[in-house]
Formats: structure tokens, sequence, C-alpha cells
């Protein structure tokens, strides 16, 4: 491995998305755009809106994330990018912690935009800290960006890493405690939302916002998130070799 | 090390499949160093297949391939540069920093911006290297696709069909970058389909059916068929039904 080759490819990220214009700026203002929406719709609901925040927040993250690195992953595959890439002597843990860390800057800074959106549009209440809620959001970002590269790995057009929306995010909506608490749930539902990341997101988010607990009250949540964050992306390093 | 201290390349019984396609089939060849070769063949032939393997994307199920007097791995990359088919470039980049990554990658260190703007005047792209890729024509794009390849001065350049595309001016230049390569040590494998390329070559592998039918110099496989002003088209030809012949 090689940390000169690693921070290569993300500066070339970085130097890529900040020269796309109008991709930064959809970037920028779609969480601030969905939040605003969101917090529309929960009008004269506040209490509802307090209590589905910390799950929205999660949800949001998790989607925009997901998207934007599984499109960006499978774009240097379909155009070869990613072959002529693996052609010089860069490992493929150089790539995928590249491809981590230049993207974890936007993912940052989206899931900043949806945090801050969430205390500063919406106005919810919450308990705790403000960046614990950023670290737990951070961490998911995380677990999503590397589950975008790996998923895209299967697909091979942008239309087909669309349809991993509704196979990845949805059922973690559904199963996730989103709509209904993972307790409340039949045990074979609540035994498959223990498997999904989304989950201990929400959690732990509920658990900092609304519980008011610090970092020793949500570490077993973190920690599960970055087990997460690492078993995909060892899973995406079992790939990235593939042929589109 | 088995290889000849001569040779750039030396491809011994290699067989590949894409599922149940086999692609490469027994393929043995040997390339000299300082010299443009030419892998010849129709689409499908395993030309594309064998760039890549040599590249190090690819592995053989059978079979041994040696670069550089080296069993080919990942350390043998850095002696290689690869152009691939499509023109593989950073769209959003600008010229500069398309090559500029690749030197990143290749650690070249201090000699960085200067070897940038070195291959960048050679391929006549300095002046533009402020624009983005999106706005460059493809002949334009072929020239600094080539220009990533070549910016660590390699011994072994790898060039999946380089010339496609290009006019007959533009091919001429490419041709003419070659042979100064040549004159260096430098030695380049060619995929190409089209007679004209061929010709330019120092010595030609004719592939089919993921295999060699004939390998030489390009007036060595031309008289080969026994015929006063054969072309090279017709040498093929001669080969194929010669391997049918006896198939």
């Amino acid at each position: 491995m090689s940390a000169a080759r690693t921070l290569a490819i993300a500066r070339r990220i970085a130097i890529q998305i900040m020269r796309d214009h109008r991709t930064l700026a959809l970037m920028l203002v779609m969480p601030v755009v969905v939040m605003t929406l969101v917090g529309l719709s929960f009008y004269e609901q506040k209490a509802v809106l307090d209590f589905a925040a910390p799950a929205l927040v999660g949800v949001i993250v998790m989607f925009l994330v997901f998207i934007l690195t599984g499109v960006s992953f499978l774009r240097e595959r379909t155009q070869g990018t990613l072959e002529r890439l693996l052609a010089t002597p860069v490992g493929r843990w150089d790539v995928l912690l590249g491809y981590l860390v230049g993207f974890l800057v936007f993912a940052a800074v989206q899931s900043l935009l949806v945090v801050l959106s969430l205390v500063l549009v919406l106005q919810i209440s919450y308990q705790g800290a403000l960046w614990h809620i950023f670290l737990l959001v951070l961490v998911l970002a995380t677990t999503s960006l590397n589950m975008g590269i790996f998923f895209s790995t299967f697909a091979r057009n942008e239309f087909q890493v669309m349809q991993f929306i509704p196979l990845v995010i949805v059922p973690q909506v559904f199963l996730g405690g989103v709509l209904v608490p993972v307790e409340q749930m039949p045990g074979y539902l609540e035994a498959v939302s223990r498997v999904l990341p989304l989950t201990y997101a929400i959690q732990g988010l509920r658990d900092i916002m609304v519980r008011g607990q610090g970092l020793e009250g949500i570490a077993m949540e973190l920690g599960i998130l970055a087990g997460f964050a690492i078993l995909m992306m060892v899973l995406a390093a079992a790939t990235v070799r593939r042929s589109p | 090390m088995g290889a000849q201290a001569g040779l750039a390349v030396e491809v011994v019984g290699v067989d590949f499949s894409y599922g149940g396609l086999r692609a490469l089939d027994g393929l043995s060849l040997t390339v000299p160093r300082g010299v443009s070769f030419g892998l010849l063949g129709p689409n499908g032939a395993g030309k594309t297949t064998l760039i890549r393997m040599l590249a190090g994307l690819l592995h053989p199920r059978r079979g041994t391939v040696t670069i550089l007097g080296e069993p080919s791995s990942p350390q043998t990359a850095a002696s290689m540069g690869y152009m691939p088919q499509l023109h593989a470039l950073y769209g959003e980049l600008s010229v500069f920093h398309n090559v500029d990554f690749f030197t990143r990658m290749y650690g070249l260190g201090k000699a960085r911006r200067q070897r940038v703007e070195e291959v960048l005047r050679l391929v006549g792209l300095w002046e533009r290297r402020r624009d983005s890729v999106l706005h460059l024509s493809g002949g334009m794009k072929q020239r600094l696709s080539l220009a990533c390849a070549l910016v660590h001065q390699p011994p072994l350049l790898l060039l999946d069909e380089p010339t496609v595309g290009l006019d007959p001016e533009l091919r001429a230049t490419f041709w003419e970058h070659f042979r100064v390569l040549n004159s260096k040590g430098t030695a380049i494998i060619i995929s190409s389909h089209t007679m004209d390329d061929a010709a330019h070559c120092g010595e030609l592998a004719f592939l089919r059916a993921g295999k060699v039918i004939a390998q030489g110099a390009p007036a060595q496989l031309r008289a080969a068929t026994g015929r006063q002003g054969a072309t090279l088209e017709d040498a093929f030809l001669y080969y194929v039904r010669q391997g049918l012949d006896r198939g």
C-alpha cells in the first residue's frame, strides 16, 4: 500500500467533483431541498417530526452517499479508467482508500448539510451534542460509501445501479425502524433488521437526539456501524478487479 | 528466469477463457526489445485479451508470461505503459491533470512536472494543457491517452488499437513517435486489424482464434506466400489456409 498513491487518487476525485460545477451544486443543494420538503410535509406536526427526524437523517445520508459512490465507481469501470488505473503499480487497497478519502470529504459536507438543515431549517427539538450526531452520520456515510462501491461491481450501467436502490436501501427503510420500531416487528423480521446497518444508525441517532445520550451510550452502535464499513470495504476489495 | 535477456516479452502456452468462450488457446510468442511488434488479426482473434494479460489485468489459466525477464507480477506493472482501446481519460479533469495523475501513480516524484510538460509537448497538447478533456477532439484524446502511457518512460508499451479513428496525418505522427521510442530501446506492442499499421511494424504476429498462426518480419511473412508483390493481407490469408489444410 502507498499513502502517496491513495492521496493522489483522493485528490483526483476531489478535483473531478470541484470541476464538475453542476454535480457539485446538486450535491450541495439536494440535502437542503430534501430536508426542507420533509419539514414542510410535517407542517404543524412537530412532535411527529421530532421523533421521525433521526430516522430521516439516516435514510437521506445513506441514500445520497450510496448513489454518489455507486454511480461514480461504475463510471470508472465502464469508461475504462479503473482498468487503466489497475494496470499501474497501484494496489487495490490504494484505490479503495483513495476513493474513501476523496468521497468522504463530500459525503461529510452532505451529512453536515443534512444535520444543519434539521436544526436550522426544520428547527427540531433534540438533546445530546450536535457533533455526536455528526460523528454517527459520518460513520454511516462511510458504510454507505463502501456499499456503493461494492454493489456497483455487480452493475453494468447506471440504470442497474438504480435498481439496487429498491434492493439495498428500501428494505433498510422498512426494516431499520424508520416507520415501525424494530422491537415491535415479528421475530423473524427483527432478526433481519439486526443485520442491517441503518438499524444501528437510527438506533444511535435516536439515543442521542431523543434520549440525550453521549458517546458512551452509542458506543455499541458506532462500533457495529464501523464494523459494517470495514466489512463492505473488504467485500469491495475482493471484487474491485471484476471486469464490467 | 527462463526468458532470454534480449526479450521484452515471452509468452508460453497461454490459455484464457471468458466463461465458456476460449479467447487464448495455447498461445506462445516472443517480442524482442526495441521494436514495434504488431499483433494482427480479425475481431475476436484474442489481441485485446493478450494485451490485457500482458498488462497484468487478466491471469492465464495455463502457461507463463514473462515481462522484461521477470514473471508477470504487480511489480512488472511499473515497467509498462498501457493504452487501452477506450480513451480511458478523466473527462472532468484538464489535459494537464490527467497526465499528472499518472505520474503520481508511477511515483515519479520531483521530476513530475517536467515529465508532464515533455510528454505533452511531444504529443502536441502543451498549449491545450488547461482545457478539460471533454472539450478535446477524438484525435486529441487519443494523443492524450498515449501521453498518459508514455509519461514514466517505460521500456515496454502496450497499445491496444492506438491508431483507430486517427486521420492519416496524425497516424503518421504516431508512427514517428513510435520509431523514436524504438531507437531508444523501447519495445512497443501494438494490436491492430489494419494492414496499414502492420506495414510500419518491425515484427508481426498473426493471431486467429486465440493462437499465433505466424510470426516474423513483414517481408518474411510476405515472402512465405511464394508470390511476387504479395501484401500482408495475402500473407495473413495464406497462413489461415495453411492452418485450415493442416487442421
